[in-house]
Formats: structure tokens, C-alpha cells, sequence
């Protein structure tokens, strides 16, 4: 188990940069998501720590070694790829034993970590299958079983979800969770599920462009994303700007509290009500209700303030007094309110 | 009704597929069968010879071993060529469906196949010319080295190889390739990420999945490598006395048709051996 | 070693390797063709630009009509070995039927079995049915040999049609005959010309078949140069050779714009 490193680490394809002068800690045993959209170079910042990406400038280090000149066979990696890579010429339990046998271990010692690998992620009578004839979420256990048994110091995990359908994913997202923490291992997940990141993660890190440019535990960076691409990517958000004077924000037609110097405020859906008279208090914005939607337990109104979009999410009694549509009131608490930096 | 349509769908299935299948039949199915029977009787048929049914174009080949001996010999060059083909045509894919990208590839794979569609007498007939005695190679050497070179190729059982080394590599190049494309580049990744050094990943990892394709490209080059005649005539000269250039003789030379044909029909159940063993492989290798 | 450098050295060494197999492939083809310009009747350097073999080639009826004729028969083999196997490619690919695996099956031994077999047995059967040697029986033989390309490559061209267009025609009232061709053919066409071109090479650089079922003195191009090289050749082959050998690439570069060789694009 060891801490990872990287440090003002760049990889330039030609003129553009997949990876700009990214540095982060990933701390030892704990789970890291990596988040962004396609092209933010969030595989590009863990195939660099595989080794499989050549930096162009910047280091890698897992625990305390310096591995930019270390290759991938050699720097003691755990990895599960999205498409899992089982060998299909090979059993399941040779596929676990694989990276055993290359470090040459005893045979005994071998079948023994197999199975205690297979017993792990719960696939214990299967070890003598073929990995076709095996269901997604299966593959996804023997593709963990094989990247661990091998007790490496990092486990590097790319988008290890995504091929799998959304029932089977929650699942597999608490297994992955569960055997993280037995086995305690320093884990690098690599996603674009925003969801998955939140339920997986101690730490999460969000990457646009090449660049990191958020850091922090989930919660933390939820409740206060700081920029305008982190509101929204990460979860919903409405996105209100205006002028500042003072502790106020100036919006066509409204006043409202906002954040220390902030023009520009992030609300989530959940923190906005909507109702038909005017609320007491500021922080109300005049709005037309849209459109109801009912989905289950919660319920979402889609509103338009001044021609923008704006949405609530509330449970779904607590919109029942609403009509379906025509103007109402839409206003926060000043708690609730987060100001952005602009993008 | 359904039976209507289903008997429509058939009639066309059948004036679609026999015209293809009856000349297939004429052409290549009946003559192969001709010769079986031929194989078995003292003379040709025609006009108003005698002739009956015998044995004795076969005792031929069993009494006299240098029928036999030749049959091996061929067997053998077979043998060389297609492990050369292999071993040079292997890494060569490699290079090409690995660690080239993007439209280069494109281009240096259609180079590379290229010559094996254009006409083989004609590429054997160059070699001919390059390995003469004080032809170009010999030419080009001596210019290269520092003391005169003799190689004097041409007329040697190496000419006759790199002949057909040089008609069959595309092939074999071919087929690899098609065979180590197929292999997803996250399954090296996966090993190197295991920890295995290259050449546990060629051995453990590649090698088993590209072996349907490589074999299935060994088989079709060795099976035309053992029935040559032509390439042996011209790199070989007098040396070149191989299985298929007796049979040639058979047909051209020598007139006897029922020997030619009891040696084309032992051949062809030597081929047709072989390709029955490798037909699991063939039949894995075009899924 | 660093894995930086290791994987440039890896990487030159694989293309330095992948150069030298372009080498051996075409060094003796291009010496070839420069031989044929060379003035000197042996062979002899100093190199001397020369026309004088093709113009020797031109004044040579025997070769001329070599050529013709394989161009003749060629001709005729890729237009009735193009039908029959686009013919049979539909089929194949459009009905299920019982024995269809046993048909795809058959279409292996004309490819797979030694030239030298096939040639003397056909040699064989037509002397027995009345064909005898010449070109019908040269056309008939190269037909055969053609046809497995031709429906290889169409059939491959085919699996990637989507049926759900033919039924959509259909849906919209479109007889059998017509969706075939307002739908299908324009879609496979690239492959049938493909396969058309295929045939032609197969018949034009076509050497075993034609040498047995050839007439002595009726013969195509490759039968003639076999037959002079055996007798000891003359720089006219050479400048014949490279014509043939430039004509064949040609029509197969033609080929494989409108297929892949079933490599990956």
C-alpha cells in the first residue's frame, strides 16, 4: 500500500495537451475518483500512473519512488480495464494466477491467493469457467480478483463500471466498495458517471481540458463546487449571475443575499421552493411554472425565470398545492446559495 | 401459403446457386474423380487402345523409392518454407498490426500484399535474373564487401527456397496480421500491467490467440509449396527434380497419364490428409 | 534501459524490419524492370537505357498473340465467373437453407488443393468428355478457379448490407426483383467489382491451368514465358514480364480501393 504522487505532470500530443501540469495526491488506501467529461484527459492522468502514457514533463511517484522511468511491468500496479481484458484463452483461475506465475510464486502459495482471491469477490466454484462463458458482472469480479491478488501497491481502475447495465452497476458499485476496504488498498478510479464518483469515492478530483481543477472530499466539493463547470457538471445546479453592490446581488426585477463578492451564485434543485404566493424574506424571483414532472418519490418543476431555465427538486407532496402551471415564487435560504467563480 | 412461399424462396435459392455449383462441379469436382479412376487402369482410354483395370501405377510409386523419396523431399521443402515464411512473416505482422497506426499502415499493408496477387512465374522468373552467377546479388555484394563474393545462387536448393519464400510470405504476413489484430490491445496492457515481460506475453498471451490464423496460413502455403513444379524448374535447373515436377513430365513429357495421375491422386491424399487434420484450426481461424 | 528509449529503438527496429521485407519483395521485381531497359543482351553493367526489348516485343506476333489471348480470356472468364458468383453470393447469403455450410465448405478445394492436381485432372477429365486442350478448356478451368474469390469477396461485401433496408422496401411495396436492384446491387457494388477484379487476375497471371490445358503454339502470355525461360530466356521476357507484372498490380491496386484484402481500414 503506498501513497501516489504526480507532479506537474503534462502530456502533449503535438499542440494539443491531454495532461497540463496536473499535480495530486492520491492518498495511501483510500478511493480517488477521477471526473470529466470525454477528453479532460482523465485516462490519460491514469494511464500515465499505469505507465502505458509517457509524460512529456512532471513525475509520478508511488509511495516514495520516482516511476516516470520504470516500466508498466515492473511498477507493481493493480489494474482493471473497462472492457476487463480477461484472457479468453485461459480459465478463470489462470487468469487470477497469471500475474502470480510471471513473479514465479510457489505453486501452493498460488492456488491458495487464487482462491482466497476467487473467495473474495464471491466467485469461488467458478474458478474453472472461461471468461465467455460468464455473465458482465462476473468478468468485472474475476478482473478485480486478478488485478489484486497480485497485492499491488496502487489499484488502477478505467471507467470499470461502464459496460455494465444501471441495476447490475449499483451492485457492483457496493461490491467494489466492500472489497476496496477489505483488502485496503490505495484505488484510482477513472469515470464520467458523476453519481458513481460521489457513491464511490473518499476523495474525488475533477479534471476539464487537461487541467485539475478541483480537489476534495465529495461532500465537500458538492456542497461548494467554487466554479461554474463543477456546479453543473457535478450534479445540478442553477446558475444565476448578476451585479454585485454590497452584500446584494442585483437581478432584473429582484434583489437577492449573495456570497462574498460573488456575480455569479450556484442553487442546487433540491434547496429552491416554489410557491404560489410570494414567500417572506428575499431572495424570491418572480418565474413561471413550466411543466410537473412526477418521478416516483421525488418530483422536479421546471421553471423559467426571465427566459432561463431553472429547476426544483423536492419531494413529491410538496408540490402538490401547485398548479400545473402559471406564475409563482421561486426562493432559497441565503445559506444555500454558493458563490462561483466565473468559468 | 407458407409452404408456397418457402417453395418460391427455393426454386430461387436453386437458379441462383446451381450455375456457380454445376460448373464447379465440371470443372474441378468431376475432373478430380476422372483421376481416381484413371489412376487405376494401364492406358488412356481413348480412341482404340487397350486398356484395363490394375494396380500397378501404385505398386509403381510403392516399388520404386524414388517416387517415395522424392515425395519426401518435397514434404520437406514444404517444411522449410512455411517455418521461414512464419518465422520472417511473423514479426513482420506484428510490426504492422501493433506498432504502426493509422493510414501508414494502411498503405505499407497493401505494399506488402500486394506482390502476392501479381503473377508468381513472373516474380520467380526476377529471381532467376537476381541470383545468377555474377548477376546482381553477387554484383551488389562484392560492391558492398570488401573482397569479391560468389555466392552463384541460382540452380540450388536455396535459390528454389527464397523463391518461394519470397511467393508466399505476403501470405503468411496476411494471415498473421488478420490474426494479431484480432487480439484487443487492453489484453497486453493487462499483461504488462500483471507484470509479465514481453516475452511472457508472446508465449502465454499471443501465441495461443494467433495460433488458429498462424496455422491456418501455414497450411495454405505448405499444401501449393509441396505441389510445385514450376519454381523448382526454373531456380533449380537440374537439381530441381521435385514430386510435382515428375508429374509435370507425366503430362508433358513422358506421356503417361495414368502414372501422372496415380502420382497427382497420392499427392492429393497426402493435401487432403493434411488439410483434414488442420481443418479444426481452419474452421476456429475464419470465425 | 529507459522505457522511453526503449520503446524508440523498439519502434525504429520494427520499421527498419518492416523495410527490409518491403526489399526482398521488390528488389528482384525492380531489377527486373531495370534489366529490361538495359541495353546489354547478358545482363551487362554498366546500365545503358535501352528501349530496344519492348520494341523487339512489339515486333513479335508469337507474343502479341499470346497477349491477346490472355487478355481474351481474361475478359470472358472475370464477366461469366463475376455473374455466376454474384449469383450464388445472394443466394448464400439471403436463404437458409439445409447443406448451405456444406456449399460454403466446397468452395475451399478450387483454392486449397495444389494447381498441379487440379490442372492434370481437369487435363484428364476433358481429353475423356471431348473438350480436349485449347482455350474453352482454359476458360472453363479459370471460371472455376475464379468463381470461390469472386463469392468470397461479394459474400463479405454482403454481411455488410442491412437487411432491414431490404424490408423496409419491401414494406413500402417494392417487389422481390426490384428491391434487389434499386436497394442491393447499389450497395454491393463495390464488391462485385472487387470480385470482378479478382477474377481477372486470377485468369491473367494464371500460369499451372493454363500450361496443361493449353495447346502447344495457342498458349496464353505466362505459358509462353515459362516455356522460353526453360529454353533459355532473353531480355525480351524481361520487358514482357514487367509489363504483366505492372498490369497485374494495377488491376489489384484498382481491387483494393474497393475492398479491404479483409484487413481493417
Amino acid at each position: 500500500m503506498s501513497e501516489v504522487r504526480v507532479e506537474g505532470l503534462s502530456k502533449h500530443y503535438g499542440a494539443a495537451r491531454a495532461l497540463d501540469d496536473v499535480t495530486l495526491t492520491f492518498p495511501d488506501g483510500g478511493f480517488f475518483g477521477l471526473l470529466g467529461p470525454s477528453g479532460s484527459g482523465k485516462t490519460t492522468l491514469l494511464r500515465a500512473i499505469a505507465g502505458f502514457v509517457e509524460p512529456t514533463a512532471g513525475g509520478v511517484f508511488i509511495g516514495d519512488r520516482p516511476v516516470v522511468d520504470v516500466p508498466v511491468e515492473a511498477r507493481e500496479i493493480g489494474m482493471v480495464f473497462q472492457n476487463y481484458a480477461l484472457f479468453p484463452n485461459m480459465s478463470v483461475a489462470d487468469n487470477v494466477a497469471f500475474g502470480l506465475r510471471v513473479r514465479g510464486t510457489a505453486r501452493g502459495e498460488i492456488d491458495k491467493r487464487v482462491g482466497d482471491a476467487l473467495e473474495l469477490v464471491q466467485l469461488g466454484p467458478l474458478g474453472a469457467r472461461r471468461p465467455h462463458e460468464l455473465s458482465g458482472g462476473q468478468r468485472q469480479r474475476v478482473a478485480m480478483a486478478r488485478a489484486i491478488v497480485t497485492r499491488p501497491r496502487v489499484l488502477l481502475l478505467d471507467e470499470p463500471l461502464s459496460a455494465l447495465d444501471k441495476a447490475l452497476r449499483v451492485d457492483m458499485q457496493i461490491e467494489l466498495k466492500r472489497i476496496q476496504r477489505e483488502v485496503g488498498i490505495t484505488t484510482i478510479f477513472v469515470t464520467h458517471d458523476q453519481e458513481e464518483a460521489l457513491t464511490l469515492s473518499d476523495r474525488i478530483g475533477i479534471l476539464k481540458g487537461g487541467r485539475l481543477i478541483r480537489e476534495g472530499r465529495p461532500q465537500e466539493v458538492y456542497s461548494d463546487p467554487g466554479d461554474v463547470f463543477t456546479a453543473r457538471f457535478l450534479g445540478e445546479a442553477n446558475v444565476i449571475e448578476g451585479t454585485g453592490s454590497g452584500d446584494w446581488l442585483d437581478l432584473p426585477g429582484a434583489r437577492v443575499a449573495r456570497p462574498e463578492g460573488a456575480t455569479t451564485i450556484a442553487v442546487r434543485p433540491e434547496h429552491l421552493s416554489v410557491t404560489v404566493d410570494r414567500p417572506d424574506g428575499p431572495n424570491a424571483l418572480q418565474a413561471r411554472l413550466r411543466q410537473r414532472i412526477f418521478a416516483g418519490a421525488m418530483g422536479t418543476c421546471v421553471l423559467d425565470w426571465n427566459g432561463q431555465m431553472l429547476k426544483a427538486v423536492a419531494r413529491h407532496e410538496e408540490f402538490s398545492d401547485l398548479p400545473e402551471s402559471g406564475p409563482v415564487w421561486v426562493s432559497w435560504a441565503p445559506r444555500h446559495a454558493r458563490g462561483l467563480k466565473a468559468d | 401459403m407458407a409452404g408456397g412461399i418457402a417453395r418460391t424462396d427455393r426454386l430461387r435459392a436453386i437458379a441462383l446457386l446451381s450455375p456457380a455449383y454445376l460448373w464447379l462441379t465440371v470443372a474441378v469436382f468431376l475432373p478430380l474423380s476422372a483421376m481416381a479412376f484413371f489412376s487405376i487402369i494401364t492406358d488412356v482410354p481413348f480412341g482404340d487402345t487397350e486398356w484395363h483395370v490394375t494396380g500397378e501405377n501404385y505398386t509403381a510409386f510403392l516399388e520404386s523409392p524414388t517416387y517415395a523419396r522424392l515425395l519426401l523431399k518435397s514434404v520437406l521443402l514444404g517444411v522449410k518454407v512455411t517455418a521461414l515464411c512464419v518465422l520472417i512473416g511473423f514479426p513482420c505482422a506484428w510490426v504492422l498490426a501493433k506498432m504502426i497506426k493509422g493510414r501508414a499502415r494502411e498503405a505499407l499493408f497493401l505494399m506488402v500484399i500486394l506482390p502476392f496477387w501479381s503473377n508468381s512465374l513472373v516474380r520467380i522468373f526476377s529471381w532467376a535474373i537476381v541470383l545468377r552467377g555474377n548477376g546482381v546479388l553477387d554484383k551488389t555484394l562484392s560492391a558492398i564487401w570488401p573482397w569479391p563474393v560468389k555466392l552463384n545462387l541460382l540452380f540450388t536448393e536455396s535459390a528454389i527456397v527464397i523463391g518461394l519464400v519470397h511467393s508466399y510470405l505476403p501470405y503468411v504476413i496476411l494471415t498473421a496480421y488478420l490474426a494479431l489484430q484480432a487480439i484487443d490491445d487492453s489484453l497486453i496492457e493487462a499483461a504488462r500491467s500483471l507484470g509479465a515481460k514481453w516475452w511472457t506475453i508472446l508465449w502465454r498471451i499471443v501465441l495461443p490467440l494467433s495460433a488458429p490464423g498462424l496455422i491456418a496460413g501455414a497450411v495454405l502455403v505448405f499444401v501449393p509449396v509441396v505441389g510445385s513444379f514450376m519454381e523448382p524448374r526454373i531456380l533449380g535447373g537440374r537439381l530441381g527434380t521435385y514430386y510435382g515436377t515428375v508429374i509435370e513430365d507425366q503430362f508433358v513429357a513422358v506421356f503417361n497419364w495414368p502414372l501422372g495421375a496415380a502420382l497427382s491422386f497420392i499427392l492429393l491424399a497426402v493435401v487432403l490428409a493434411i488439410l483434414a487434420l488442420a481443418s479444426p484450426v481452419l474452421r476456429k481461424a475464419r470465425t | 534501459m529507459k522505457p522511453r528509449t526503449r520503446s524508440r529503438v523498439t519502434g525504429i527496429l520494427g520499421r527498419v524490419y518492416l523495410g527490409a521485407i518491403l526489399l526482398f519483395l521488390y528488389a528482384p521485381i525492380l531489377v527486373m524492370a531495370a534489366m529490361s531497359f538495359n541495353a546489354s543482351e547478358f545482363y551487362q553493367l554498366p546500365f545503358t537505357f535501352s528501349t530496344e526489348w519492348y520494341e523487339r516485343v512489339w515486333r513479335n506476333d508469337l507474343i502479341l498473340n499470346a497477349a491477346a489471348r490472355s487478355v481474351w480470356i481474361a475478359v470472358v472468364v472475370t464477366v461469366v465467373a463475376t455473374v455466376l458468383g454474384t449469383a450464388a453470393s445472394v443466394a448464400l447469403w439471403r436463404y437458409d437453407f439445409r447443406g448451405k455450410r456444406a456449399l460454403q465448405v466446397l468452395l475451399f478445394p478450387p483454392i486449397a488443393i495444389p494447381w498441379l492436381i487440379t490442372g492434370t485432372a481437369m487435363l484428364i477429365f476433358f481429353f475423356g468428355v471431348g473438350i480436349g486442350r485449347g482455350t474453352p478448356a482454359v476458360i472453363i478451368g479459370h471460371v472455376a478457379l475464379a468463381l470461390p474469390y469472386v463469392i468470397v469477396v461479394v459474400t463479405a461485401r454482403l454481411a455488410t448490407f442491412d437487411r432491414t433496408l431490404e424490408e423496409a422496401a419491401r414494406s413500402l411495396g417494392a417487389r422481390p426483383w426490384m428491391v434487389t436492384r434499386a436497394v442491393m446491387l447499389p450497395w454491393i457494388a463495390p464488391g462485385v467489382i472487387a470480385g470482378a477484379l479478382f477474377a481477372f487476375a486470377v485468369s491473367f497471371d494464371q500460369f499451372v491451368i493454363s500450361y496443361f490445358l493449353s495447346e502447344p503454339g495457342d498458349s496464353t502470355l505466362p505459358v509462353l514465358i515459362y516455356t522460353a525461360i526453360r529454353k533459355g530466356f532473353t531480355p525480351e521476357i524481361n520487358a514482357i514480364s514487367t509489363i504483366i507484372i505492372a498490369v497485374s498490380m494495377v488491376v489489384m491496386l484498382i481491387a483494393a480501393r474497393f475492398t479491404k484484402f479483409g484487413g481493417e481500414r
